[in-house]
């Protein structure tokens, strides 16, 4: 029997560290939004309550060093929360500190044994961090043993003040021993608040032949004096709160005292806590509907998953191919019911994989704080938006790249505290991280209120390093583009925060790998913005099927307007331009043939499937428009990885393979070939507009304008 | 973290070892029953238990109540430790096991 406990331990364990971690992310956000305002009482208690969580569930699973060193934290927040220490930022530092070692405890336990220097080096930075904790707190130094041994036994959260009496129904929920809790761990917890009674009820135990051995049928009906308040009572209870009915509720009548008044009051408690119960007056049942309403499951059994529907798409494309070819009402009919339930189980399948950005966001203002300590300037961090969804691929890897952007901009974008006040701007610099939906895309931003980026600086640093020449003609967004080059930097000096110029490159890279673009917008003396277009998801997309010769390719349905004609008269007509004349608008447009050199004759009339980019409207010319397919994006590997315009290969219905287009990334490539070819000639483009746009005032970027090179 | 079975001729003996928790909750079901078949005599073996969790101490109290039933006497054997003790008590558990006199 000793394999299936350790796997079910070590199930528990990492059900734990995940919640941990995530709690510690909250953990960090709740302080630094306390240390901003220090009086806030919710704050507190969001923070006590994570602290004490941990604590809570680390005893549990069997984190006890945790555990121990949770305690004082939890003590000093209890202090707080009671009006007896006041929030500064000493103590919001070492309890940011603390998180970290919580942290790196959760992290070794899951890496396996430590070596024994590591552990002397931790155990002093924790055993410092105690010592300072409990100086602030006005502890003693020396901790009760029973604390390092059992944290939840001693009276962390008990605050002086009158003493009442509370009835407490606790009865696990059918559920809860498999999750790892241990009902008895939490009732004894619940002993270390005051004067306590207790009767376990045996009653719902069934027969010994029918008894679930994983269940806990025991209930407990309880009474307890103590100075805690409801509050505190139900913090005990907190990690399992979701899965036990739970009643607290005050005694009612005069105060009783003693033993025989406890067990007098007890045998009166469960017709009292029944009533309490009842759907006026429970405070939760863990039969109600909503005990179930989220699921944790594993990354890797959802990627599973996505992948599967993915594979079921293909093979229903071929079904619908196949379906086309015969001439069968019946399969045609089969075809379609499995088409539309494909169709519907995708797009469940990749709302189970949109997250929220919440969680990368708030991690930031970590890196802001300390950033801005250890820069000596006074930043804060604005968040809008954090309830932007994204797939969760597109998440993984997007904390990388926001952390260079902010690290970069705190470094370099924003002032020193006496630059900014010659400047007469606001002493607190802001940053500002945002995301919006923008149709297929998501656009995730960082900006700056700082002293803007030097287009001129940027331009003499990058002719030094001979990455253009001297007399190069750079638009202004051509030479914000050199700051995501290799090797790039205009720092004049290397910090341990930036400078290297390896942190913007390493964004490019991350951002290209996602399909992403970047835009930067920039106004000297008043700050800088660094838009991330994302796509919305990186795993299948409604594409439109277009064909040229015998090649085969994938535009995104999303971006597709619609589909007119071109003829040879066209064409004669524009006088080789690339131009088409759509009900009175000249739309440039590209023929796929001519830039893949595709070297097929053309047809008499070709198609030109019109796309929104960010440029604008553009038309890609193709010999055929074949019709909507669901597209499970394959990757081309690394060797194909340079290739842009190209975000992925797809198998069809009749096995062949068909490149997915980047709209964005073709109509831009097209416009520098463009360019390039029209060498020696001003780059002009309508109504002055750039690639990249100036940043106007406060406001963020504003999309790139049409660039109409192609026209000219 | 064991449960062990041993019958004699007209009694059996459930030894448990360790800590007996929900992981050991299944073989210790399955130990009670087998124990409380045809014997007139079941010994539980507490000796060397150093912890014991609800869903163990549910699984005895209905062997005992199982053992009412049929005519069969069950009891409990061996000192059990105080800090075991101290967590039933605490829990108001410790009243609805027999556990022997000196144990």
């Amino acid at each position: 029997m000793a394999p299936p406990i350790q796997s079910n331990a070590d199930q528990f364990k990492e059900s734990f560290r995940e919640e941990a971690r995530e709690i510690l992310v909250e953990l960090e956000s709740a302080l630094l939004e306390l240390n901003e305002n220090r009086t806030d009482p919710e704050l507190v208690g969001r923070i006590f309550r994570g602290l004490h969580t941990i604590k809570g569930s680390g005893a549990m699973f069997g984190f006890e060093n945790l555990a121990a060193f949770t305690h004082d934290l939890e003590t000093a927040f209890d202090e707080v929360r009671n009006g007896r220490l006041q929030i500064g930022s000493e103590l919001v530092d070492l309890t940011l500190s603390a998180l970290d070692q919580i942290r790196a405890m959760l992290e070794r336990e899951a890496e396996g044994p430590e070596s024994a220097g590591a552990q002397t080096a931790d155990c002093a930075a924790r055993t410092e961090i105690l010592a300072k904790v409990r100086r602030l707190a006005g502890f003693s130094n020396s901790v009760p043993e029973t604390a390092k041994k059992a944290p939840a036994s001693e009276s962390a959260v008990t605050p002086a003040g009158p003493e009442r009496e509370w009835l407490i129904h606790f009865a696990p929920g059918p559920d809860m021993m498999r999750c790892g809790a241990n009902p008895l761990l939490l009732v004894r917890e619940l002993h270390q608040l005051g004067g306590f009674s207790v009767r376990a009820s045996m009653a719902a135990i069934p027969p010994l032949r029918d008894l679930d051995p994983e269940r806990c049928y025991v209930s407990w009906e309880m009474v307890l004096s103590t100075a805690a308040g409801d509050d505190a009572i139900r913090d005990v209870f907190i990690f399992v709160e979701d899965s036990c009915e739970l009643t607290v509720q005050p005694a009612s009548g005069a105060p009783e005292c003693g033993a025989a008044a406890s067990r007098s009051v007890l045998d009166r408690t469960p017709q009292a806590l029944a009533e309490a119960r009842s759907p006026s007056g429970g405070r939760r049942t863990y039969d109600s509907p909503d005990t179930a309403s989220s699921l944790r499951v594993p990354a890797v059994k959802l990627d599973k998953f996505v992948d599967l529907v993915g594979e079921l798409v293909t093979v229903q494309a071929r079904l619908s191919e196949l379906s086309a070819r015969r001439d069968d009402p019946e399969v045609a009919q089969v075809s379609e019911e499995v088409e539309r339930l494909a169709s519907a189980l995708r797009e469940s399948a990749m709302n189970v994989r949109m997250m929220p950005i919440r969680a990368t966001f708030e991690k930031f203002r970590r890196l802001v704080h300390d950033l801005a300590r250890d820069l000596g300037k006074d930043v804060e961090l604005t968040i809008e938006g954090a309830e932007t969804e994204l797939d969760k691929t597109v998440i993984d890897q997007l904390s990388d790249p926001l952390m260079h952007l902010i690290r970069n901009s705190m470094d370099h974008g924003i002032e020193p505290p006496e630059r900014r006040a010659a400047a007469h701007k606001r002493p607190t610099a802001n940053i500002h991280l945002s995301a919006r939906h923008s149709g297929t895309s998501v656009l995730v931003a960082v900006a700056d209120d700082g002293g803007g980026i030097d287009a001129e600086a940027v331009r003499r640093r990058a002719i030094e390093k001979s990455m253009i020449s001297a007399d190069a003609p750079l638009t202004e967004a051509e030479i914000f583009a050199l700051l995501f080059q290799p090797g790039f930097s205009t720092a004049k000096q290397v910090t341990d925060v930036s400078g290297r110029g390896v942190g913007m490159d390493v964004v490019r890279q991350r951002v290209e790998s996602l399909r992403g673009a970047i835009e930067v917008a920039s106004k000297p003396g008043q700050g800088t913005s660094v838009t991330l277009r994302l796509p919305l998801t990186m795993a299948i997309i409604d594409g439109l099927l277009v064909g040229v010769g015998d090649a085969s390719f994938v535009l995104p349905l999303a971006t597709s307007l619609e589909c007119i004609e071109l003829t040879r008269d066209d064409i004669a007509r524009a006088n080789g331009k690339h131009l088409a004349n759509v009900r009175g608008e000249l739309i440039p447009y590209i023929s796929l043939r001519q830039h893949f050199n595709i070297l097929t004759e053309p047809p008499a009339i070709e198609q030109i499937m019109l796309v929104e980019t960010a440029e604008g409207r553009f038309g890609f010319v193709v010999d055929r428009v074949l019709g909507n397919c669901q597209t499970v994006i394959k990757s081309l590997g690394r060797f194909y990885r340079q290739v842009q315009v190209v975000s992925g290969a797809t198998i069809l219905g009749n096995g062949d393979v068909a490149l997915i287009l980047d709209p964005e990334r073709l109509v831009h490539d097209a416009v520098r070939s463009e360019r390039h070819f029209a060498k020696g000639h001003a780059f002009r483009t309508a109504g002055g507009h750039v690639l990249f746009t100036a940043r106007q005032g406060t406001g963020s970027a504003g999309p790139s304008a049409s660039a109409r090179q192609l026209a000219n | 973290m064991s449960v062990t079975l041993s019958h004699g001729e007209d009694s059996s003996c459930v030894r448990l070892e360790g800590t007996i928790d929900i992981g050991d909750a299944a073989d210790l079901k399955t130990a009670l029953l087998a124990a409380l078949g045809p014997r007139n005599t079941v010994e539980v073996a507490l000796d060397g238990v150093t912890g014991l969790d609800v869903t163990a101490v549910q699984l005895l109290w209905a062997a005992q109540r199982e053992a009412q039933r049929v005519n069969v006497a069950l009891h409990f054997s061996g000192r059990v430790p105080e800090a075991v003790r101290a967590v039933l008590a605490d829990a108001g558990l410790k009243e609805h096991l027999e556990f022997s006199a000196n144990g």
